[in-house]
């Protein structure tokens, strides 16, 4: 992407992005979201745990996810790639849309999707293999075992990650030798290895010290030109370091979302206020 | 999001509660003597007390120490606390107070620096009637605008900025004045200049007064309305009020 | 400066002194079992320097004896008079000593029991010999002439020992023919034995199938007439080799002055223990302790080696390894992963648990029950029709024996697997998950070999257990003495139909079966030391494996 190009899709977001009278939902038309959360609610069992929530995320932007523990902002994310079918009792309604197709129809793949929407956790979870092997682990479960095409991407992978200087001398060694905060960025090279579309976050830096999460917001920085960055965090800071647009939740709600900026200086809401504040709710 | 006077006080840490508190207290009590500064110097340029003008231009070291004290805190705040929202706008909002309310302070300075020139040089013909109807007005603008502040209120925010617009006329009118005088009678030429500076001093604060009224919408509204007029202004407020009352409704 | 018993309370001393204390205990237990077996037992094989006395019963018969002091013991004057001797009124306590005086040909008996104050002229002379003999035990006496063919070709006083040296030539030379006909017996005759065996079966095969035309027919008997040369032709090498064997024979004397002639073709081996230094014992000692481990029993198992048991406790270990891992890793991973939670995989549990806890006997019962006799019996009624009435896997055998014992140790592998499984870190699944992996991949690729560590220790845990189980095999496998070694040159190499020897079952025969008790019990001890070893060497084999695993797959610190 050029320069030009870059501000030009800037400019026609900030523009689309723009607050709409009386609502302050972010309008996006379909070229610019990535992703397309319509009327969705989600149960564990009875309890409610998102409400009708409706989103555009925008394409090749960091969209944070901000909240109090248990508002449900995991919840929503994990329901992008739907990692919450591994736990019993979910129900879904209402739509999510990724490429004009609802990821809960029938007809998904799973493991496509999972494939097409990468995921990264809370706490750096590498797989007890070598740094090379847990790169190419998303190949080969694609079925790809040519060494020339595994040693290509896996370089590609450690170089989009920032990673690939630490780790070049020892690709064949064990990942679990490796700094919590490297074995974070591992853990995002091994999920771009399979070119996903969008890149979500869950908590990244949470588990690692501050020169590290600084390190991964870098990465965050560099990595969203290629990828839609979806990224749930508790450090507000955090959000409003990273992201272009913050969406705060509250009790499975989405209370507002919006412009990072606006989110941050002057929010809509008093929940919002409040919280990113730090009052009493 | 509109916020009020209680939105400072209700943080989960109470010291953060005092800091922006004291901020504001602070704020308050400097421009307290500000306002007694410019209401001094104007009595004392009325009046020719020289006295009372030399306490105008020591009490001015008294706001100049205030400014940085509150500078301080300010700094502190931002660093420590790293405030989102109404806090950063309250934040911002009284470092950029403190800088208008010294050059306030600095401006009375000069009346009162002006007032000791008078007694020097002899007294001018024309423009005290001016000086003390000019001074007094800018000077409510001033009570006005902290007053905004204090009880974070918009409409007398905005009434202070419809104030400066009759403060600019009535400065132009009586320089206007001034200046026939002075083609009338170029001996007093000197004498009248004196005035002519304290004028556009007391035009100046004036300015500074709708500067502080405007800080005070955006701490309240979020808004920054710097170099909007005031119709805009009432216009853009009216528009957010609605949207706050449909979005607390549903 | 005194502390308080409050404070010393308080302070946690006594905890510590008591779970030090009861590592200690356990500490010294251990080591004082294995001390005493492994005395006991290695004690054995150490060539005792022979003693000869002269001793005067309390009927006043005098015998000379000639033997090896097995044991000092004191006894109560009382139960000296009591079996009438003569004891004077002021002595308590008396001496008496156990004497292996062998020669069962001779005397009746090995050993003998004689009160210290009976002996007399104790002495040890040079030239005592032991011959180790294959039937009637030790020959304890002195060389006195060489027979070949039955003719006394040479002679020598008592008190020479001139001869020594061409006996010992002539029992190496007997020694070496045994090992030829051994080998010429087990392996070739065997192998015959085991075509033609073939053969009838393959006759019989086609007379139920209806199929024994007389081509088939006679290609078999081609067949057969051509083993059944082979036989004739080891049968008359066989004939010269024992010729040769019993070619010599020692004549030796015993300590009371009967003369015996002992054919070498009994002997194992020849020793002077008393003209022995310390080298040459030791050089005796190994000989015997090899002796011991890699050579079939002799004598009802009383004297020889064990080789058989110890491979046959390996083998069956190894092959209930080899079913029961998969099986119970197999069965944890439906149970935790695939099952769906709920009562009935709670009462599965719960049953699973309370197996580990039925005695093992009810195992050799079900096993004898239901693979014996309904599984075998059908599998034989189905495959073997040929080889009826006589089983093939319709009577205990090995197969049988591992797959009891795997059933036995199956609980221990499926909680351990479970165990681990259990705590492999959710996150390292949703990672796997992901990237797109389904969930046999993600089993597959990342949690079993996480959780293999555990399914060892769950192997480490049956192998433990199952090394050391001896009731149920008695009736599902093992016997006293098998024929033949489970492993062997013929297609299919490994019988599991064979019935197979197994140590925890020998220490029982030796040691309660044997018709020589007495004889029998060093071996008993080294029985039980190997018997240790191998479940120790099994087990630190299986926690090497562990170990690596572990640090391979060293978990997540989550």
């Amino acid at each position: 992407m050029t320069t030009t190009e870059k501000q030009r899709t800037h400019g026609m977001n900030m523009g689309a992005l723009n607050r709409d009278a009386g609502s302050s939902e972010l309008k996006l038309s379909r070229e610019t979201s990535c992703i397309s959360v319509k009327d969705m609610s989600l149960y564990y069992g009875e309890s409610q745990a998102l409400k009708n929530i409706s989103m555009e995320i925008p394409k090749n932007r960091v969209t944070a996810f901000i909240g109090p523990s248990g508002c449900g902002k995991s919840t929503l994310l994990r329901s992008f790639n739907r990692m919450n079918d591994l736990i019993d009792g979910v129900t879904i309604k209402g739509e999510v849309n990724i490429d004009n197709q609802n990821i809960y129809d029938r007809k998904v793949d799973v493991a496509d999707l999972r494939r097409r929407v990468g995921m990264v956790f809370q706490k750096p979870n590498p797989f007890p293999k070598s740094i090379y092997e847990n790169v190419a682990y998303g190949l080969r479960i694609q079925g790809i075992n040519n060494r020339r095409i595994l040693d290509e991407s896996v370089e590609w992978a450690l170089r989009s990650a920032a990673i690939w200087d630490e780790t070049k001398d020892r690709l064949h060694e064990s990942a679990l030798g490796m700094s919590g905060g490297q074995q974070q960025r591992l853990v995002i090279a091994r999920t771009i290895a399979v070119k996903p579309e969008i890149l979500l976050l869950d908590e990244p830096a949470s588990a690692l010290d501050p020169i590290s999460t600084l390190k991964i917001e870098e990465l965050i920085h560099d990595l969203k030109d290629r990828f839609s960055i979806v990224i749930v965090t508790h450090n507000m800071q955090q959000a409003a370091r990273v992201s272009d647009f913050t969406a705060f939740m509250y009790l499975g709600e989405m209370v507002e979302y919006d412009n990072t900026d606006t989110l941050f200086t002057n929010p809509a809401k008093k929940q919002t206020e409040d919280y990113i504040t730090g009052r009493y709710g | 999001m509109k916020i009020d006077q209680e939105a400072h006080t209700s943080h989960i840490s109470q010291k953060f509660n005092e800091e922006l508190e004291e901020i504001r207290s602070q704020l308050l009590e400097m421009g307290g003597l500000v306002e007694k500064q410019v209401q001094d110097a104007v009595d004392s340029l009325v009046d020719g007390d020289t006295r009372l003008a030399s306490e105008v231009r020591k009490t001015d070291k008294t706001v100049n120490q205030l400014q940085l004290e509150i500078d301080e805190v300010c700094t502190h705040i931002l660093a420590r606390r790293q405030p989102a929202a109404s806090d950063l706008r309250l934040v911002l909002a009284v470092i950029r107070a403190t800088s208008d309310l010294e050059r306030i302070g600095d401006e009375a300075s000069k009346i009162a620096k002006a007032t000791l020139r008078l007694a020097e040089e002899g007294t001018s013909p024309r423009g005290y009637i001016e000086a003390r109807h000019l001074g007094n007005h800018v000077r409510q603008m001033v009570k006005d605008a902290l007053n905004a502040f204090a009880r974070f209120d918009t409409p007398q925010a905005l009434a202070v900025l419809r104030e400066d617009d009759k403060v600019d006329l009535e400065y132009r009118s009586a320089t206007r004045a001034l200046i026939t005088f002075m083609m009338e009678d170029p001996r007093s030429i000197s004498q009248v200049m004196n005035i002519m500076w304290v004028l556009r001093s007391l035009e100046r604060v004036g300015d500074h007064a709708s500067n502080l009224a405007e800080y005070v919408i955006y701490l309240v509204e979020g808004e920054d309305v710097r170099y909007t007029k005031p119709d805009k202004i009432e216009q853009v407020l009216q528009h957010d009020d609605e949207e706050d009352q449909k979005g607390s409704s549903t | 400066m005194k502390i308080s018993m409050k404070n010393w309370v308080k302070s946690g001393s006594p905890w510590i002194w008591l779970n030090a204390g009861a590592v200690t205990i356990s500490v010294v237990m251990v080591l004082g079992l294995i001390g005493l077996i492994a005395v006991r037992g290695l004690a054995h094989f150490w060539p005792a320097d022979l003693h000869q006395a002269l001793v005067t019963d309390r009927s006043g018969q005098q015998q000379m004896i000639l033997g090896e002091q097995v044991q000092v013991t004191q006894i109560t004057a009382d139960q000296l008079r009591n079996a009438g001797y003569q004891v004077d009124e002021d002595i308590q306590l008396l001496e008496r000593q156990l004497f292996k005086i062998g020669n069962r040909d001779l005397y009746g008996f090995d050993f003998r029991w004689a009160l210290t104050r009976e002996l007399e002229n104790i002495e040890y002379p040079r030239h005592a010999t032991v011959l180790e003999r294959r039937e009637w035990g030790n020959y304890y006496g002195y060389l006195i002439g060489i027979k070949e063919d039955g003719r006394l070709i040479a002679e020598q006083p008592l008190g020479e020992n001139i001869l020594w040296d061409e006996a010992q030539k002539r029992i190496q030379r007997a020694v070496g023919i045994y090992w030829e006909i051994y080998n010429l017996e087990r392996r070739e005759i065997g192998q015959v034995n085991y075509q033609l065996e073939q053969l009838r079966l393959a006759e019989r095969r086609h007379e139920l199938r209806g199929t024994d035309t007389p081509e088939n027919l006679a290609e078999l008997a081609e067949e057969r007439a051509y083993w059944n040369d082979q036989y004739a032709e080891m049968e008359a090498r066989l004939a010269e080799l024992y010729g040769q064997f019993s070619r010599d024979a020692l004549v030796m004397m015993s300590a009371d002055g009967q003369r015996s002639v002992i054919g070498l073709h009994h002997v194992v081996r020849g020793f002077q223990p008393n003209d022995m230094n310390v080298f040459q014992k030791m050089g005796h000692y190994f000989a015997k302790l090899w002796e011991f481990v890699s050579e079939d029993p002799r004598e009802a198992n009383t004297e020889g080696g064990i080789f058989p048991a110890i491979f046959g406790t390996v083998m069956m270990v190894l092959i209930m390894s080899v079913i029961v891992t998969p099986f119970g890793v197999m069965a944890a991973i439906y149970l935790r992963e695939y099952a769906k939670q709920g009562l009935l995989t709670r009462t599965i549990r719960i049953a699973v648990n309370n197996l580990a806890g039925v005695p093992s006997i009810v195992y050799g019962v079900f096993g004898l029950g239901f693979f014996v006799y309904f599984v075998g019996g059908n599998l034989d009624q189905l495959f073997f029709p040929e080889a009826l009435p006589s089983p093939t896997f319709g009577t205990p055998g090995l197969m049988w024996a591992s797959l009891t014992l795997a059933l036995l140790t199956l609980p221990v592998v499926i909680v351990a697997t479970e165990e681990g499984l259990s705590r492999i870190p959710r996150s390292v699944r949703e990672g796997s998950l992901a990237l797109g992996a389904t969930k046999a991949e993600t089993l597959w690729r990342v949690v079993l070999p996480m959780a293999s560590p555990a399914m060892m220790t769950g192997v480490i845990l049956a192998v433990a257990r199952a090394a050391g189980e001896v009731a149920p095999l008695m009736l599902v496998g093992v016997v006293k003495l098998a024929p033949n070694l489970p492993v062997d040159g013929n297609f299919p190499f490994l019988h599991l139909d064979r019935q197979f020897m197994h140590l925890g079952f020998h220490i029982y025969d030796v040691g309660f079966q044997s018709p020589n008790v007495e004889a029998a019990r060093p071996l008993v001890y080294a029985t039980a030391l190997m018997l240790v070893l191998v479940i120790a060497v099994l087990n630190l084999t299986a926690i090497a494996i562990r170990n690596r695993l572990r640090e391979k797959y060293r978990a997540l610190d989550m």
